[in-house]
């Protein structure tokens, strides 16, 4: 329900309907294939009937952004498919939720190079980071199980921030 | 006159339920995943583990850097110190870095002690996180693995 969000203040109980809105998002989370490499491979395969997605109701694959609530990116984000991604992000309708899967897209995995967007939560906020190269699709299918405990969580009013990483680089090490 | 006997003796469709009914007492080809755990095959490499000696416990890895070293990606620091009366360093910290790994396993290869291994990519690839800080796996993670949550409906 984009209608509600953010416009009561923080004082605002809403608890059955909040509870019947959750579970209705969390139940029917449908995913927009952001298919970019191998990974793309595993969401296929998580999607088929050994490990069947469905079970948790993101069966629906959407072609268009507008009919979708997860934005699943699987694969290496270049530069030049970065502002592709961001307008498709923009496009799709609130609440929207996004996973990043694999280690191309949590950090640009294996490609430091000028090419490769270091991380899609450089221009996208990210929920849930699968890592993995590329993750099984039980993981996948972990990660989903962990963003829908978040939504859970995070109810209909008063939703987390999300946070864009601009600039900011990976965390390090130490000494490292 | 034969075509026009299939069509109404319904041939075609028969033949086509026949196909379904002979798929449908098989048992489900689904796993259920957060329920039954399907075993990896043996060359499976998941993340990254540090073992212990499994009788007594103590520290296998002798902070020899080579795993640091050789990682493609610069994904792994750690250090240690020279305790008196020890003959092998005492691991301080463990940095793994998980969010840009590509499970090469070349840490886990070249790993030199023996007979049990140090570092070993182990089964586990349940991975799932909600920040960037938390890919950072510390040297307290890295015997036991990131924690698995539970499934809950």
């Amino acid at each position: 329900m984009g209608l509600i969000d953010h416009r009561f203040p923080d004082n605002f109980i809403t608890t059955n309907i909040d509870r019947v809105l959750t579970w209705a998002r969390y139940s029917a989370l449908w995913p927009m294939g952001f298919g970019l490499a191998c990974c793309a491979i595993e969401m296929m395969a998580a999607s088929a009937s050994r490990y069947d997605i469905s079970r948790f109701g993101a069966e629906v694959f959407r072609a268009s952004p507008r009919q979708a609530d997860l934005l699943i990116v699987a694969g290496t984000v270049t530069k030049k498919m970065a502002p592709v991604l961001r307008r498709l992000y923009d496009q799709m309708p609130e609440p929207k939720w996004v996973i990043s899967m694999g280690s191309c897209s949590n950090a640009g995995g294996p490609f430091p190079t000028y090419s490769v967007l270091q991380g899609v939560d450089k221009i996208v906020p990210v929920d849930v980071y699968v890592s993995g190269c590329p993750p099984r699709p039980e993981a996948l299918l972990y990660g989903l199980m962990r963003l829908q405990d978040r939504i859970r969580r995070e109810g209909t009013v008063l939703r987390h921030e999300r946070v864009i990483h601009v600039g900011d680089t990976e965390p390090t090490l130490i000494n490292g | 006159m034969g075509r026009w006997l299939r069509k109404w003796l319904l041939v075609d469709l028969l033949k086509g339920l026949w196909v379904t009914l002979k798929y449908t007492p098989q048992p489900a080809f689904t796993f259920q995943y957060p329920q039954e755990r399907r075993a990896v095959s043996p060359r499976f490499r998941g993340v990254l583990r540090l073992q212990v000696e499994p009788a007594t416990g103590a520290q296998t890895c002798i902070v020899c850097d080579q795993c640091a070293k050789v990682c493609p990606d610069d994904l792994i620091a750690l250090g240690g110190h020279r305790e008196a009366g020890l003959k092998i360093k005492v691991l301080d910290y463990f940095d793994f870095n998980l969010s840009r790994c590509s499970f090469c396993g070349l840490c886990a290869e070249v790993c030199p002690t023996r007979p049990i291994k140090a570092l070993i990519m182990s089964e586990d690839y349940e991975l799932g996180s909600y920040s960037r800080e938390t890919q950072i796996i510390r040297v307290d993670q890295m015997y036991d693995g990131p924690p698995i949550e539970v499934y809950t409906r």
